[in-house]
């Protein structure tokens, strides 16, 4: 078992060293009161794993995790990432890989409501970028607020009463902002990674870490993120302690191009920790939402510059199957520039135009649009002018009838980010914080930075970041009389018609009479 | 007084119709060329890009909602062409189509209803110069197409032709599925003529079942059934070659399987809703469903396909399609305004003698009843649509079977207007002519 636990400091001035202790011969790592965003690694081989756990991944060529919280929090790098709020699984499956292997490991982790039937009950990804042959083959999602049950069980079923790394780490994973969990064929290996974006509270961190076996190996990094000239490169200092062989924590600095680039303020300072740049994003539908709710990304027009000339603005729908896009409706020129679009650049998943809910078997869609942004002179005029609304019109599909008026369903926020040229593509991976299989980067070239714009911080209102609309269905309380009623009315109208054709109806006369004097 | 020397020229009334949709498609073009709110059609850009898709050499079928003939993006290929004018193509054969069955309308009129000019005009302009027919057509929809084919049908059987009527019967079928409800009135109307010629010689009480037969196979009607059969199966037989399943699935199997959950005019709307979607398991409610909508298809069938062509054919065929027509749509599982042109293209020849224009206030209160019917479904169906509300129940059902029950009482009227005819009087009026 390896562990590799990062704190990235978020403000390096209120640091000191002195807040890290190395004890017990350097198999003890304590941390106090250290205000940072944690993301804590632990890779463990098949074999390391309880047998009922590993045979679940060897059922996969490659199967990849990424849970992510609905609670809004401000990312530090370079944990900049993102994915919509919820529970996405890619993978590709083996040619043994049983049809049903999907579902029955979810319906036995989460729920048997769960919306899934088969393999098929996930997406085909389209791959835009041939090159990016290392990006899993499907896709499956379901908006999980909370993990809760899952790591309950998991704890119940996985952790021994001695294994306190097993305990405490679950407890920890409730308050995780995303988890991830890797697995592919090649390396054998399974990785955890969990990202908190700070410490639950307002006292930072204050931990023991300790050496859980001998031959296990557990990295602490304390970093903070520090300016670096190169536009691809970010770059890192601090401390490093490899526990069991160092005595103090080690100072380190070392810089990487980084697939997801932090957006940050453009700032001459060499010296001075870069800022997050003040671009936030939210999500909203106009109301009312009806059967054709319009989702509206708002973004503040003074802070929609592109970081860079080769800089797109891109939006990343994850949409359940009761919302679905008309692709059709993006070929006008005049009705995207009506709604702050560029173009539709791929939709893959349950596109039926007509299908009610209930009869689509995959779980539903997902889309990647290019987002209009103002042109440079109108952000001069007027910089109090409000923000910059881009708006996809969505449709609901019909769902089933139900003992109330309205069903209320989640949409997770999308994501929004600025995928710009990069020119080290190939050297992203050796970045010890990539983060890869996130459903969109293989919609892109090798060569791409993904800056991820910040959702508010606000979300809903209620610091979450994802939507409720309100659904009209068939109440079924009301519908007592509806077979009989509709039933009766056709038979009555059937009859009634049949007596006028085939009895002896008497208006009639005075027509025929009219016609004969005609004739 | 302008106004019935209007009705004298045929020049005014066919120029009129004609600017009419050259002004609509004209204002469609700039509504489609300045407002994201399209003039055209959603169908359109369906029969369009599965005309590009042919055009690249594939399947029309590649386009989600592509549900009809192969022929309909082949009619319409030149839209693949570069350009506005060609983009358009598809809409100007549309309101030519419009026009055209205008046309024959005003000539069955003139020759099989003995009327004059301006009449035979003033009904003609029912359809010629109705604003619901001009802009379905400009807007790209091909429901107005069928009413070149259909009119024309009907033509060919009243002018005797067989052949060409059997030819367009097999061909509207293949189309649009529905006219083959024609097929029944036609075949019964048909049979008129050559046993009335029998009747002069024979005793009619002497007749035994064999010579029943032998005479109901009379040589119009084989002519009719042997082009239709043979022009349906063969337009089948060829599209299935060039298109395989497909064509099948989403030309026929499509709408024979459709549940049509989503609200539309039809009484059963609601009903199809309530029994297609999935019951919740475990609470499953006492009151199990008999799924009588699956037998909805009886009453519809024998009314417009086998009652209204038995009893009314012989006395007069354009009335009789109507009433078929009108039974068809009124008790359909799906109905949406589309349909309303199935048979607004058989008005003109049964308003002239009708109770609903003889009798102003039977005639005003249908229309305003059919027409209000409307008005309280479609504002139901905004207040779903866009505001939210669950309108499903009451509201859109209930409306939706008041409309129905509109309609069924509108063809009520029509039914006894036309068994009120007297046998063959149409071809009597036909013979002075």
């Amino acid at each position: 078992m390896k562990q590799r636990i990062t704190y990235v400091v978020k403000n390096p001035e209120a640091f000191t060293p002195e807040q890290l202790v190395v004890k017990d011969d350097g198999t003890k790592f304590t941390l106090q009161r250290v205000h940072a965003a944690k993301e804590h690694r632990i890779t463990l081989g098949l074999d390391e794993l309880p047998r009922e756990l590993s045979r679940v991944f060897q059922q996969w060529h490659e199967f990849h995790i990424r849970w992510a919280s609905s609670t809004a929090y401000t990312a530090t790098p370079p944990f900049t990432s993102r994915v919509s709020p919820g529970l996405h699984i890619f993978f590709t499956p083996l040619k043994s890989t049983p049809e049903d292997a999907l579902c029955s490991q979810l319906h036995d982790l989460l729920s048997t409501d769960l919306k899934c039937s088969s393999n098929a009950s996930a997406i085909k990804l389209p791959v835009l970028s041939e090159r990016f042959s290392m990006s899993a083959s499907s896709q499956y999602f379901d908006y999980l607020e909370s993990p809760v049950k899952v790591i309950d069980d998991f704890q119940q079923k996985f952790c021994k009463v001695e294994n306190e790394v097993c305990g405490n780490l679950t407890k920890q994973l409730l308050t995780a902002a995303y988890v991830d969990i890797d697995y592919d064929t090649i390396s054998r290996a399974v990785v955890l990674t969990a990202a908190w974006p700070d410490a639950q509270g307002n006292e930072g961190w204050s931990e023991d870490i300790e050496l859980p076996k001998k031959d296990s190996t557990v990295e602490i990094g304390v970093l903070s993120h520090e300016p670096n000239s190169d536009p691809e490169d970010v770059q890192f200092g601090g401390f490093l302690t490899v526990l069991g062989q160092d005595s103090a924590p080690k100072p380190a600095r070392f810089q990487t191009p980084t697939r997801h680039y932090p957006l940050i303020q453009s700032s001459s300072s060499t010296t001075a920790t870069p800022k997050l740049h003040p671009l936030t994003y939210t999500t909203s539908f106009s109301q009312p939402t009806g059967l054709h709710p319009t989702l509206i990304l708002s973004l503040p027009k003074e802070h929609l510059a592109p970081p860079n000339p080769s800089c797109k603005l891109h939006t990343h729908l994850t949409l359940p199957s009761y919302l679905f896009i008309d692709k059709y409706q993006f070929n006008d020129a005049l009705f995207l520039q009506s709604k702050n679009l560029k173009r539709l650049r791929s939709i893959a998943g349950a596109t039926d135009l007509e299908a009610p809910d209930w009869v689509i078997n995959q779980w539903g869609s997902a889309a990647l649009f290019e987002l209009a942004h103002p042109p440079p002179s109108t952000e001069q005029k007027d910089t109090a002018s409000a923000s910059w609304n881009v708006s996809i019109p969505l449709h609901l599909r019909y769902l089933p009838a139900s003992p109330s008026s309205h069903a209320r369903v989640p949409v997770p926020w999308p994501v929004v980010f600025w995928a710009c040229r990069a020119d080290e593509g190939a050297k992203m991976a050796a970045n010890p914080f990539d983060r890869v299989h996130l459903g969109y980067e293989a919609l892109f070239g090798p060569r791409t930075r993904f800056m991820h714009v910040e959702p508010s911080g606000q979300g809903n209102g209620t610091r979450q970041l994802v939507e409720w609309i309100d659904v009209p269905v068939l109440d079924t309380t009301k519908t007592g009389w509806v077979e009989a009623g509709t039933v009766g009315t056709v038979l009555v109208a059937f009859l009634g018609l049949c007596w006028v054709l085939f009895g002896k109806v008497g208006g009639g006369q005075k027509v025929v009479e009219k016609g004969k004097k005609k004739q | 007084m302008a106004l019935s020397s209007f009705f004298q020229s045929q020049r005014a009334v066919f120029s009129a119709s004609i600017l009419l949709r050259a002004v609509f498609l004209l204002y469609g073009l700039w509504q489609d060329a300045n407002s994201p709110m399209k003039y055209t059609d959603i169908d359109y850009y369906v029969f369009t890009d599965a005309a590009r898709f042919i055009s690249v050499g594939q399947s029309p079928y590649a386009r989600d909602t592509y549900r009809y003939t192969p022929l309909l993006a082949w009619l319409i290929y030149p839209t693949v062409w570069p350009g506005q004018f060609w983009f358009s193509f598809g809409k100007i054969l549309f309101a030519v189509g419009d026009v055209a069955a205008g046309w024959m309308m005003f000539r069955i009129l003139k020759e099989y209803r003995n009327m004059g000019d301006e009449s035979a005009l003033k009904f003609a302009s029912i359809w010629l110069l109705n604003p619901m027919v001009a802009t379905i057509s400009t807007r790209g929809s091909s429901e107005g197409l069928l009413g070149v084919f259909v009119t024309a049908l009907l033509w060919a059987v009243l002018a005797k032709r067989n052949a060409v009527a059997g030819f367009l019967l097999g061909f509207a079928v293949h189309f649009k599925i529905y006219p083959f409800i024609y097929a029944a009135s036609i075949v019964w109307w048909l049979e008129d003529s050559r046993v009335g010629q029998k009747k002069a010689g024979k005793l009619q009480s002497s007749t035994s079942l064999l010579d029943q037969i032998v005479a109901f196979l009379s040589p119009q009607r084989i002519t009719l059934a042997i082009y239709s059969l043979v022009t349906f199966l063969g337009l089948n037989v060829v599209m299935y070659k060039m298109y395989g399943y497909p064509f099948l699935d989403h030309s026929y199997f499509y709408h024979l399987i459709r549940i049509d959950h989503r609200h539309n005019f039809s009484p059963y709307n609601t009903l199809l809703y309530l029994n297609s979607s999935p019951k919740p398991t475990g609470l499953d409610s006492t009151s199990s469903s008999f799924e009588l909508e699956r037998l909805a298809f009886l009453p519809q069938l024998l009314l417009s396909a086998v009652f209204i062509p038995l009893v009314l054919a012989r006395k007069d065929l354009p009335s009789t399609m109507l009433a078929q027509t009108f039974a068809f749509v009124a008790f359909n599982k799906v109905c949406t305004s589309q349909y309303f042109l199935w048979y607004m293209m058989f008005l003109p020849y049964y308003l002239p003698d009708s109770t609903l224009l003889r009798s102003p206030s039977i005639g005003i209160t249908a229309l305003l009843a059919w027409v209000l019917g409307q008005v309280a479904w479609l504002q139901q169906g905004f207040q779903l649509e866009f505001n939210g509300y669950s309108t499903f129940v009451p509201g859109l059902w209930a409306s939706g079977i008041l409309f129905f029950l509109v309609n069924v009482g509108i063809l009520a009227v029509i039914i006894s207007d036309t068994k009120a005819k007297t046998d063959a009087s149409s071809r009597i009026v036909k013979k002075i002519s």
